[in-house]
């Protein structure tokens, strides 16, 4: 991803936006006594995007302005989320993603990941209650909303950075011939 | 090239790891955070709002097809516990008429619990929620300029919902009782069996009132409310008496051998919207 000071901006948009969302809406609606979390599938999609160093920075920005915002101690949620984002930007550098359902399938899977990597934060810092089995149930439903949310997430992202975005191929952004003046109709 | 690309990546993510670490062994046991997330949290707390009241209508939509959806399976519950709960009240309003007659007769007319302790409640709306399963903390439209301090006890109208965490100009954070980090003292009513109220991780729906003493019985649907203690200069967070939930579960075994319970909050923890933070009071 070629970074410019436009598309740096969009993205602190796009983080900035997504964490609000997360906090304002996602994390008050359940269904299935479950609620969403969409900023393990952002960060996914940003580093599907844009690689593991950008994944790995946008896992930070996001995990620390969550812990700002919901007065955490800071760090926490920024290990976690840089860690997938790190690694979903890894998996875009060694493979190719030809499949339309590759993206959504990987942030299911790194969600659940960031799950378990909050829970295992949480232990480091001390817990002080029992854990209830139904969060495995929780957080399995998590991964399959991340699934669903992942589409309009990771295809909205990929439109917003399509400029910076280096291998996106041409003839996608130019699907009309490009018309050359006094040339005849073959 | 490649090398040299490979060997900086390695690097910005070996310092955004130490970065991670760092923050968290300068802010870990903080409970009102830093200076850093104070200032994050008062410039975003605005916004928090503004999101908050534009995305009320989805959130209400979700809530509408999720309620549907769970109100046709508790349909028949909800009937037999009519009946019962039809009783109960025509039980409780003999007993409301006794209990003024007794009032007067012994002189003892007092205020309700809160009003006793002098409490001012503050009505806040929720703007922000924590969104994973392992912490359980809210964010509300209320903060040290409306009087909120750090451990004001906070309520909904059905109950205890948690205490302040931290707060700021014109917001606060709400650890709930369902996030590891709360404990309640609190008494089973009637019998006044104390213990401490505590949640179980990944289940709102289920608190555990932990070290009850095993030699008095407790039986299913007794209510749970604050004990309010004041011992030695020390004394509760919450004046006592505010409900907190009713006892589901009291099998035999687990009073004996485990010293606990397990109860339902009244308080709809997973739907928070209004709720009113006791300022100004005495503890306990």
């Amino acid at each position: 991803m070629i970074v410019t000071p436009r598309i740096f901006a969009r993205l602190a948009v796009a983080v900035v936006l997504a964490v609000l969302l997360q906090l304002s809406f996602f994390s008050r609606v359940e269904l299935i006594h479950t609620n969403a979390d969409i900023l393990p599938a952002v960060v996914v999609s940003l580093g599907l995007l844009g690689g593991s160093m950008t994944g790995a920075l946008a896992g930070f920005s996001v995990g620390f302005l969550v812990d700002c915002l919901l007065v955490a101690p800071l760090g926490g949620s920024s290990l976690v989320l840089l860690g997938v984002g790190y690694l979903a930007g890894l998996f875009r550098e060694r493979f190719d993603i030809h499949s339309p359902l590759l993206p959504p399938l990987i942030c299911m899977g790194l969600t659940l990941a960031a799950e378990l990597g909050f829970g295992a934060v949480q232990v480091m810092l001390g817990l002080d209650a029992p854990v209830s089995p139904l969060i495995v149930r929780d957080m399995l439903l998590k991964s399959i909303y991340a699934f669903f949310c992942a589409w309009p997430i990771y295809f909205g992202l990929r439109r917003l950075l399509r400029p910076a975005l280096v291998e996106e191929p041409a003839q996608l952004t130019r699907r009309r011939q490009p018309t050359v003046l006094g040339a005849r109709k073959a | 090239m490649y090398r040299k690309q490979v060997r900086r990546r390695r690097a910005v993510l070996t310092l955004l790891i130490l970065g991670s670490f760092l923050l968290l062994t300068i802010t870990y046991g903080q409970t009102s955070g830093g200076s850093v997330q104070r200032g994050v949290s008062t410039i975003f707390s605005p916004l928090q709002s503004v999101a908050d009241r534009a995305l009320k209508p989805a959130r209400d939509l979700v809530d509408w097809f999720d309620k549907t959806f769970e109100a046709r399976g508790e349909n028949s519950d909800l009937k037999a516990e009519l009946v019962t709960a039809r009783r109960q009240a025509v039980a409780g309003q003999e007993a409301l008429q006794e209990n003024a007659q007794l009032r007067k007769l012994v002189e003892l007319d007092r205020n309700p619990p809160l009003a006793e302790s002098a409490y001012k409640a503050v009505t806040g709306q929720v703007i922000g929620r924590s969104p994973t399963v392992w912490s359980s903390t809210v964010t509300v439209d209320v903060g040290s300029g409306d009087g909120v301090r750090v451990d004001d006890p906070v309520i909904s109208g059905d109950g205890l919902v948690g205490t302040v965490a931290s707060t700021q100009g014109g917001s606060s954070q709400v650890t709930l009782i369902t996030d590891h980090a709360s404990a309640v003292s609190a008494k089973v009513l009637p019998g006044g069996v104390q213990g401490l109220v505590r949640p179980e991780i990944g289940n709102p729906e289920d608190l555990i009132l932990d070290f009850i003493d095993s030699t008095k019985q407790v039986h299913g649907g007794q209510t749970v409310v604050t004990s309010g203690w004041r011992a030695q200069g020390l004394s509760s967070l919450y004046p006592p008496g505010l409900p907190i939930g009713e006892v589901t579960d009291a099998s035999i075994v687990t009073q004996v051998a485990r010293q606990q319970v397990h109860l339902k909050p009244y308080g709809d923890i997973a739907n928070l919207d209004l709720v009113q933070v006791l300022t100004e009071g005495s503890r306990g």
